[in-house]
Formats: C-alpha cells, sequence, structure tokens
C-alpha cells in the first residue's frame, strides 16, 4: 500500500474539517445549518485568489477575503435566516431560504469569474513541491495545512471558553434562559454569521492551493463538510476535526483502490451506517434535556 | 416609600388568547411581594410580560422611572431587573463556574469586584461552592434552583424576580430558600415571588397580589391577605382548608 | 351560486376536456412535445410534493431518483431488448428502492439532515452514472430508447401524451383521495407535531417509509416516460440543478397543498423564455423565486390564489369562507361502551440529570374507574402519564396495562392497545379543522386499505363518512359542536384542549389519560368538563386525570392519589386525602407538620 495516502488524506481531511467547523460557528447560537456555506468557501477562495493575482500579500488576501465573505454571510442572516427563523423557530423553511441564498452566490460568482479554475501558489516560503519523510510523498504546504488546521481548531474552541463563547453556547442551549440573562442572541447569531462566514472564506483559500479556485467547488464543498460535521457530532468542532481526518483517509484510501465515482459512493454509505448507529455523530453529545 | 416597579393596567397574550387583563401591580422598594393564584393565573405571563419575553399589548411597566413595557429583555436585565424563570433554566452542559460567569455576561467588572461576587453568592448557597467544576445538569434539584437564583444575583440585580423556586423541592430545601430572599430583602433587593405554595409565599412576603384568570382580584399587606377569603377563593386547593 | 359544488366539478371536466384535446390542437411536434414533458415533470413535482411538502422531509435529491427510472427503462429496453411496460415498472420498483434507502437515516435524524443527505445522495447517483460505464455508457448516455407500443403499435406523440396525462390525471386524483384520508392526515402530522402522530397510534417509522416510498416510485416512474420521450439521456441531463428545478417548483406552487404542484409546474411552462433566453441566470432566478416565496408566500400560488379568492368573495359580498354543510347527522354512532383498562404500576424511577423525577411510585388503578393524579408543580404527574403512553422509559420499574407489560414498547404500540391521551400544551395540526384534527385519533382503527383509499372505494368513501361524522359528534360530545370546521389553530387554548379529548375519543381508548384539562377554564367551562368527563366514565373508560383543580378532582374521582417530589404522599377517596393534614402542607405550601405542630 502506498503510504502517500496518509498526508493526501490528512490535507483534504483537514479542509472538510475547516468546512465543517464553519457550519457549527454558524448552527451554535441559530440552530441554522447553512446551506450556501459551500458557496461562502468558494466565494472566499475565489476573492483570495483574486486578490492574490492583483499582486497582494497572502495575509492581506485572506483578510480580505475573510472580510468580505464575513458581510456576504451577515447579509445572509439578514435577508434569509433572521426573518424566516423570526416567523416561527420551529419550521424548517431556512433550509430552503439558505439553500436559495447559495443559488444566487453560485449563479453570481459563476459569471463574476467564469468556469475556469484559477491556480494559486502557497504562501512562502510554503511550496507544492514533494519531498519523502518515511517513506511518504508530501510537501511543506500539506504539512503546514494539517498543523494549522488542528491549531487553529483548537484556537477556536479556546475562544469557546471565554465569556462570550459560553453565551453562545448558552443561547444554543437555552434561547429564553439567555435572553433572561441580558444575552441578546440577535447579536450573537449576527457576529457568528460574521465570523463564520469569515472562516469559510478562510478555508476556501487554503484549499486553493490544493484544489484550484474554481466556481464549480460550492456544491461539492457543501456535501463534503455536511459529512464531516455530521460524523463528528453537529455543533462539536473537535468531532469535525477528527471527522474531517477519517473521512479524507478513507477517501484517499479508496481512491487508491477504487475510482472517484465509487469513492462518492463508499463515503455516502459510511455516512448513511454512522448516522444509522449513532445519529449525533461519532462525538456528538446525547442531549440531555429535562422534560 | 416609593414603587421600585410598577405595572399600569397591561393586558398580555399568545396570539389570539389573551391571558392578562387590565392587570395594576406596585413593588414598594426593599419589600417582598408575593404574586398568587392558582395554575393558569397567569402569574408567570406577568413575569414574562416584565422581563421583555412577552409584549404586553396595552399598558405600561414602569421600572425606577422608566417605562419599560416592550423593551427587548437585555435591556430590561440592564435596567436591573432580573427573572430566575420556572423550572430552573439553567445551562445545563455547562458547569457551575460556567454558569455563574453568566451571570455576570455584558458586566463590566473588575477582578475583585468579580471575586467579591462569586464569594457572596458562595457564602449564601455554600454548596454550590463544593461543585464549582460539576455540570449544572447532574446537580440535584436544590442545587439547580440554587445555581439559578445565584446565576441571577451575580448581576447584583434591582429587582428580583422567581418563577416558583419551591417547585419540586423538599420542605427543608424550601426552607433554606426562602431564609435566602429574607437574607436578600434585608440586604436591600427587592424581591416579586410568584409561588403556588401560597402559605409559605405570604409568610415571608411583605405584600400580597391574587390573580385569578388573568385579572387581579386582590391585595393587601401580606399578613392580612393570609387570613382573608380572597386567596382561598382564587386557589381552589384552599377549598379543604377549614 | 360561488358555492355550488356544480362549478367546481364543471371547472375540473373543462380542464380535463381540454388536458385531452391537447393533442388535437396543438397543431406543433414541438408544443405537443412540451405538453408531455409537462405531463412528466407534474408527476415528478407531484411525488417531491408528497415528501416534502405534505411530510415535511424535504429532497434535494428527486432529479436523481428521475435519472434511476430513465436509465433502468432505458438500459433495460436497449441493451436487454425488454418491452418498454416491464421496463418501467422495474424503473419504479428499483426507484422505489433507493427511497427506502435514503429513508434509512431520516427516521433517526432531522429534517435538515435530511435534506444534506438527499444531497449527497444525489451526488453519488451523478458519479454513479459517469463511473458505471459499463452500464450507463457513461457520458454517451444511453441512445435510441424506443417508444412503447401497445397490440402489435409502437406509440407516437399522441399516444405519449395521452398516455402521460392519463397517469398524471390518475396520480393526481389518488394523491387527493390519500390526502383526504388518513394518509394525509398522518403525512401533516409527521411534518407538523409528531408527538400528536405518535399519541394517536401513527408508526412514524412505517408512515415515513411509506411516504418516501411512494414518492420515489411516482418519481421512477417519471423517469419512464423521460426516457422514452428523450430517446437519449445522458448525465447531463440530470445536474443537481434538476433536483432544484422541481423543489422550486413545488414551494412556487404551493408546498403540501394538493394543487401546488400542478400550479407550479404549468407556471414554469407558461413563462418558456424563462428557460431559454435566459439559461445562463437560472440558478438566480430560482434563487430569487424560492427566496421571496420563502419570505412573502410560504404556500406559494395556491395560498395566493387562495387568498385572492377570499378577497373575491368578500367583494362579491359573500362570507370569506363557503358556508359549513352540516354534519350527515344520520350516521351519528351510538357511543358504545367499552372494558375499561386496568393499570398497575410498580417501582417506577426515572432520573433526570441530577434530579429524580418519579422515585419508586407504584400506583393500581381500577379498571373503569376515574383516578385523579395530583400534587404541587415539578412532583412527577406529567412525567407518570408520559411513561404510562411511553414516551419515556423508566430507569426501573414496571408498567401493566390488563396485565401487559407496556415498558419498553413504542408509543405507537400503547395507543393501540387502547390508550388516548391529551397534552397540557394541546397537540393539534394548526392548518387542519376541527373535524380533521379530531379523525387523526382514529388513524390506527381505520380498515380501508392503502389501495381502497387511493381508489377512493367505496369502503374507503363509508369509512370517511362515517369517522367525519363520528369527529363531529364526538366534537359536539365536547361542546366544540359549533366549531368543528374551524382551523385548530384558531380555537383558543381551552377548546384546543377539548378537541384533543375529541381526538382521544374517537380512537375508541380504553384508558384516557387527560393532563390539566382543566387550566385556563372559566366557571361554566368547568362544569361542562366535569359532566364530560363523567359521561366518558360513564361508557366504561378508565380515566387518569392530571389536575390542579381539585373541586374538580373531588367531584369527579373515586380515587385520588397525591405526588409529592416523585413519590406517593397519599392515597384513597378525596374527601379523606384532601382531609390529610400531610396533603394540606405538601399542596399550599404550609410549614411541616413537625414545625407547626404545638
Amino acid at each position: 500500500m502506498d503510504l502517500d495516502i496518509i498526508p493526501n488524506g490528512l490535507a483534504a481531511g483537514s479542509l472538510y474539517a475547516l468546512i465543517a467547523v464553519g457550519f457549527n460557528i454558524l448552527y451554535r447560537p441559530t440552530n441554522v445549518f447553512n446551506f450556501a456555506q459551500g458557496d461562502l468557501v468558494m466565494l472566499g477562495a475565489m476573492i483570495g485568489a483574486s486578490a492574490l493575482a492583483s499582486g497582494l500579500p497572502w495575509l492581506l488576501a485572506l483578510a480580505a477575503a475573510a472580510v468580505f465573505v464575513g458581510v456576504i454571510a451577515l447579509l445572509e442572516n439578514a435577508v434569509a435566516v433572521a426573518p424566516v427563523v423570526r416567523r416561527s423557530s420551529v419550521s424548517h423553511a431556512w433550509i430552503i431560504s439558505t439553500l436559495a441564498y447559495s443559488l444566487i452566490i453560485d449563479n453570481l460568482v459563476g459569471h463574476a469569474w467564469g468556469p475556469d479554475p484559477i491556480r494559486v501558489d502557497p504562501p512562502a516560503p510554503l511550496s507544492m513541491t514533494t519531498f519523502t519523510v518515511a517513506g511518504m510523498r508530501t510537501s511543506s504546504y500539506q504539512i503546514a495545512l494539517i498543523v494549522g488546521t488542528a491549531v487553529m481548531i483548537l484556537l477556536i474552541e479556546r475562544f469557546y471558553r471565554t465569556r462570550s463563547g459560553k453565551a453562545v453556547m448558552a443561547v444554543a442551549e437555552d434561547r429564553d434562559a439567555a435572553l433572561l440573562r441580558g444575552i441578546d442572541p440577535g447579536r450573537l447569531s449576527r457576529w457568528s454569521f460574521f465570523l463564520g462566514g469569515g472562516f469559510a472564506a478562510v478555508a476556501g483559500l487554503l484549499a486553493s492551493p490544493v484544489l484550484y479556485a474554481s466556481t464549480q467547488l460550492g456544491p461539492a464543498l457543501l456535501v463534503k463538510g455536511f459529512e464531516a460535521a455530521a460524523i463528528g457530532g453537529v455543533g462539536n468542532n473537535r468531532g469535525a476535526l477528527v471527522a474531517g481526518w477519517i473521512l479524507g483517509l478513507a477517501e484517499a484510501l479508496g481512491g487508491s483502490v477504487l475510482s472517484p465515482g465509487y469513492q462518492q459512493a463508499s463515503t455516502f454509505v459510511l455516512l448513511l451506517v454512522i448516522l444509522l448507529i449513532q445519529p449525533r455523530g461519532l462525538f456528538g453529545q446525547p442531549e440531555a434535556r429535562n422534560v | 416609600m416609593t414603587a421600585l416597579l410598577k405595572v399600569e393596567s397591561i393586558d398580555v397574550g399568545y396570539g389570539h388568547v389573551g391571558v392578562l387583563e387590565d392587570v395594576d401591580l406596585a413593588v414598594e422598594q426593599g419589600s417582598i411581594v408575593a404574586l398568587v393564584g392558582s395554575n393558569g393565573a397567569g402569574k408567570s405571563t406577568l413575569l414574562r410580560a416584565i422581563s421583555g419575553l412577552l409584549r404586553p399589548r396595552r399598558g405600561r411597566i414602569v421600572f425606577a422611572g422608566t417605562d419599560l413595557a416592550g423593551a427587548a429583555p437585555n435591556r430590561v436585565v440592564d435596567a436591573g431587573i432580573l427573572h430566575v424563570a420556572e423550572g430552573r433554566r439553567l445551562f445545563r452542559q455547562q458547569s457551575v463556574d460556567d454558569n455563574l460567569e453568566l451571570g455576570l455576561y455584558g458586566v463590566r467588572v473588575g477582578r475583585s469586584d468579580a471575586a467579591s461576587r462569586y464569594a457572596r453568592v458562595f457564602e449564601l448557597f455554600p454548596v454550590l461552592a463544593e461543585r464549582r467544576r460539576s455540570r449544572a445538569g447532574v446537580l440535584s434539584g436544590g442545587q439547580q434552583q440554587m445555581l439559578a437564583i445565584a446565576q441571577a444575583l451575580m448581576r447584583e440585580p434591582r429587582l428580583l424576580m422567581l418563577d416558583e423556586p419551591s417547585l419540586g423541592l423538599a420542605p427543608i430545601i424550601v426552607d433554606q430558600v426562602l431564609e435566602v430572599l429574607l437574607r436578600l430583602r434585608d440586604g436591600g433587593t427587592t424581591i416579586l415571588l410568584v409561588e403556588q405554595m401560597v402559605e409559605r409565599a405570604l409568610e415571608i412576603a411583605d405584600y400580597g397580589f391574587v390573580l385569578r384568570n388573568g385579572r387581579l382580584i386582590g391585595q393587601g399587606p401580606a399578613a392580612e391577605l393570609a387570613r382573608s377569603d380572597v386567596v382561598t377563593s382564587a386557589y381552589v386547593g384552599a377549598k379543604q382548608q377549614h | 351560486m360561488l358555492d355550488s359544488p356544480w362549478l367546481g366539478r364543471a371547472a375540473i371536466l373543462v380542464l380535463a376536456v381540454a388536458i385531452y384535446a391537447f393533442p388535437l390542437i396543438a397543431h406543433s411536434d414541438y408544443r405537443l412535445y412540451l405538453g408531455t414533458q409537462v405531463g412528466i415533470y407534474l408527476l415528478v413535482a407531484m411525488g417531491l410534493n408528497l415528501l416534502s411538502g405534505y411530510t415535511g422531509q424535504p429532497s434535494l435529491c428527486h432529479g436523481a431518483l428521475l435519472a434511476i427510472g430513465a436509465y433502468v427503462t432505458a438500459i433495460a429496453t436497449v441493451d436487454h431488448g425488454w418491452s418498454f411496460w416491464p421496463a418501467a415498472l422495474a424503473g419504479m420498483a428499483i426507484t422505489a428502492g433507493a427511497g427506502a434507502l435514503i429513508a434509512l437515516p431520516a427516521f433517526r435524524v432531522t429534517a435538515w439532515y435530511f435534506a444534506l443527505i438527499t444531497l449527497a445522495f444525489a451526488e453519488v447517483v451523478g458519479g454513479m452514472l459517469v463511473e458505471w460505464g459499463g452500464l450507463t455508457h457513461s457520458f454517451s448516455g444511453v441512445v435510441g430508447i424506443p417508444m412503447p407500443s401497445a397490440f402489435g403499435r409502437s406509440f407516437g406523440a399522441a399516444q405519449l401524451f395521452w398516455l402521460v396525462a392519463t397517469i398524471d390525471i390518475a396520480c393526481f386524483i389518488m394523491m387527493g383521495n390519500m390526502m383526504r384520508g388518513r394518509f394525509g392526515r398522518g403525512f401533516i402530522a409527521l411534518r407538523d407535531n409528531e408527538i400528536a402522530a405518535r399519541a394517536s397510534g401513527i408508526s412514524l417509522v412505517r408512515l415515513k417509509m411509506f411516504a418516501f416510498v411512494v414518492s420515489a416510485a411516482v418519481t421512477g416512474l417519471a423517469g419512464a416516460f423521460y426516457a422514452v420521450q428523450k430517446t437519449v439521456i445522458t448525465p447531463d441531463d440530470f445536474t443537481a440543478d434538476v433536483s432544484i428545478f422541481f423543489l422550486v417548483v413545488v414551494v412556487l406552487g404551493g408546498s403540501g397543498r394538493l394543487w401546488g404542484a400542478a400550479l407550479g409546474t404549468v407556471a414554469f411552462f407558461v413563462v418558456p423564455e424563462l428557460l431559454t433566453s435566459l439559461q445562463a441566470w437560472r440558478l438566480l432566478i430560482y434563487g430569487v423565486v424560492l427566496l421571496a416565496l420563502m419570505l412573502f408566500a410560504p404556500h406559494g400560488l395556491q395560498g395566493a390564489i387562495a387568498a385572492g379568492w377570499r378577497a373575491l368573495r368578500v367583494a362579491f359580498g359573500a362570507s370569506p369562507r363557503p358556508p359549513v354543510r352540516p354534519a350527515e347527522a344520520s350516521s351519528a354512532p351510538a357511543v358504545q361502551p367499552v372494558q375499561g383498562i386496568a393499570v398497575s404500576i410498580e417501582g417506577l424511577l426515572r432520573r433526570f440529570g441530577g434530579v429524580t423525577a418519579l422515585d419508586r411510585v407504584s400506583l393500581a388503578i381500577e379498571s373503569g374507574s376515574v383516578h385523579a393524579i395530583v400534587g404541587p408543580n415539578g412532583s412527577g404527574k406529567t412525567t407518570l402519564l408520559n411513561m404510562i403512553c411511553g414516551f419515556f422509559r423508566p430507569d426501573e420499574g414496571s408498567i401493566r396495562l390488563d396485565d401487559v407489560e407496556v415498558v419498553g414498547r413504542s408509543t405507537a404500540s400503547i395507543a393501540r392497545l387502547g390508550v388516548g391521551r391529551t397534552f397540557q400544551t394541546p397537540k393539534l395540526l394548526p392548518e387542519l379543522s376541527a373535524t380533521e384534527n379530531a379523525m387523526l385519533g382514529a388513524f390506527a382503527a381505520e380498515r380501508a386499505s392503502t389501495v381502497e383509499v387511493a381508489l377512493w372505494a367505496p369502503r374507503a368513501r363509508r369509512e370517511h363518512a362515517a369517522l367525519a361524522a363520528q369527529a363531529q359528534h364526538f366534537l359536539g360530545f365536547v361542546g366544540l359542536g359549533e366549531r368543528v370546521h374551524e382551523q385548530a389553530g384558531e380555537l383558543p387554548h381551552g377548546q384546543q384542549r377539548l378537541a384533543e379529548i375529541a381526538r382521544a375519543l374517537i380512537g375508541r381508548p380504553r384508558l384516557l389519560l387527560l393532563d390539566e384539562p382543566a387550566a385556563g377554564l372559566s366557571l361554566t367551562e368547568l362544569d361542562k368538563l366535569g359532566a364530560l368527563i363523567r359521561s366518558i366514565a360513564d361508557l366504561g373508560v378508565t380515566v387518569v386525570i392530571v389536575e390542579h383543580h381539585l373541586e374538580l378532582v373531588a367531584d369527579i374521582c373515586r380515587h385520588v392519589t397525591v405526588l409529592d417530589r416523585g413519590t406517593v404522599l397519599a392515597e384513597g377517596a378525596p374527601d379523606a386525602v384532601f382531609a390529610d393534614p400531610a396533603v394540606i402542607a405538601a399542596y399550599m405550601g404550609a410549614r411541616p407538620l413537625a414545625e407547626t405542630a404545638p
């Protein structure tokens, strides 16, 4: 067996985890699973790639993409989520409204950038040039991506240990009780949309050196991110990291045996089996509700 | 003395259905006021309207001179009204410490001020000090109720509203909780208490209001109210009290 | 004139004639082709409306299901020489199987998970169409799919149109029948209130599976027609956009409304420019349309038309709603006596986190008695009811209903033993009428088979009429005779609770669990409730009532159990129990006796 699948799988899995964490950031205070997340990631990649092409340094390009997509996500909250959820907090109308928003982004971005993928070079001194370590072919960017993802996710988890983070978790658990403690869920939702959008952009640009920046990626990233989030337990960021890696490794392993179409099918079956056995994912907490 | 809170002829309802009609209520600074009545009389609805979870259709809710009717819950909290809801609504997945910290959400407090607030609630509820790291969900019912009150106290409220604090608790725990309310009152906190245990509530209260089917049917000094028929008539359970 | 039932029937007849005459007046192959395509899309939209609209499970894979039906038909006819008919059947069956597969996780996860699972499934199907080249011919697709033939003659375009139109009309009528019958109520209960569904004895798993399989089978059949109409199918025909297109169609027409699929499909073809000159902006238009609908017209065109129609009626001086036809009183059922269930509970223990809600409660309830469970808030009364009807499992202990152990049984199976239930916060289906809500309670008791219901066969029709009469009878029985046709969501709280009692009664319960039926009732309503409960008990039904209103309890109950903090504090006849100082202390919150005693 080819040992290359380990760095390849972990790198791909890191991207899935990043997308899943973007979902979770939005989901925690709102209980809305953003169907436009895949397109936000894609939009971030396109803006970042264009910014780089115009000569902006990496960090600035990353910041520009994050802020821009954060604002687009804020707008999504304003037009497609907040009004729908306000009308009825129980119905799932937001599924269709966020899906609608994703179609709008998808189409507009497709027209703005066209179908051709844009090549993005990793920030210096990292590169995609491969070398061999312990029998595995990898690149410095791959390694940085894997490590960087883990660090970022742990940092985000640290944020949830701050008072604002705890407030977000409080809203997730009991919105009315949070209201009675002076927490404004609307404000936290807006912040979460902004940050979740920004995070999506970061994920998109980081993925670009590996996947190229392409307007075609939205729906596929949505599904991959969902799979990682669902397997890891929705709302659980560490779970998303582990699940992303598991998915990435499983795919890389499957890819060395099967062709891509079957690989999708086997991932899908894996997801079905896990959800049948553990509907809350591998690391999801059981809901302890007192009725 | 002046009223800290004045509710003036409010109507409140859910959807098509009216729950409260033309209710007036006043809470004097530094007193414990009991609000009693049978299930479904509208007591919790009144508290929810005061704390901004429900918007009254009509009327004013004047707190320390400001009309808060229809204000967002966080504004009500900032004004100094803290509502301990029925059923020990805590953040069960988070620890006792985290729950207390959330009681300080949005409040700028220095390190020493925060420490003294923690010390104060632990002094009131020593049992919480022993369980700071436990998840709120695994506490006993009495401990959860204490934590819910402690969480509200972290903000040093001017008016503390409690909805059925005795719910499901053993009598000895109820005693402890009511004891704490008396201490809080003596420390200057004004308290509005909704309680199904009428006798206990009127025992510690200074003044009482009686609700029945969404209307105010009586009020008076608690001791007088406890002896009057108006409570018994509002509280059907009292029929057997002869 | 506006209210004549003939107006509606005449309109439908004219519509049907116009549809069948279409090939004769189309005068163009292209128009006929489009007409057939409308028919095929309509089938898919109806299938999707069943699943996403009525049952509330948004699917993003109906394009993929269409592909499965089309490919199976195409491969069977082209590569294996089957005739169209068995090939189409195989297409339906295999698509139905795929529907069953994606239904599996839907039993355990919420609707939005399901939507994403269907999205993933659609991707998988899309990938397989390319990858599994040995079967699907990959990108080149299946070419030369033959028209169906009958009696040795191959179909022309007109015959295909007629066939599709006939199936559409049949499907529409059957769908209408299903929705009128118990399935419609059951589906809407799955969507709007699963607790109401479970309390009415509906097995969620079976009914959901049924919705998935039917929806997929209809879509698979549409796929068969799609294949023969296009004669060539390739993976490009079934991109992700196709699934979204159908979702837009259904939401546009009116999701969960009978005419929704038809209105949505037709609307899309009436504006054909949209599909050609604006092709590049299609997704944007879908997105904007969907978003606008979700924000401003969640019930789509049908909802808008209904609102317009009401406005028109008012303009013509009629009342906004058609007058209510009085219930056919002839078939009003005699309310039959039953043998009540005896309940025996032993050592019931239930903890929620650190709180013990029930602490080894034992309790016996005689058959045919009215038994009250009282106690302060939070003493475990509702938890006890939830255990008896299977919403919660106890941590320890046993519950026997007439010697049948029910711990571990599903809510639906307990309901089928003859256990009816009402809730503290009424759980009705707000969009349905009071009558339809009451009829939901008979779900498990209905006997007409699926086919009979779909064809509205005499038995289904009789059962429906009898049930409607019964529903109105029971609504009259609980005092809602005047409001049988009102939407349940419009009823005041207290009356919703009465409607729940009617829903429970129609299932002919032998044990009726009432959770605070008197809360929020006025004094006169209270008297009526007392009389109602007594008359229910007179039928032999065992009634267990959780109630704070002790006067009512003393009035109607032979036996009272007082719970306090999860344990039984006292039990016996009401007079004795309410005179017990310990009970008064617990209830009224007097100081415990030890402290007040001199």
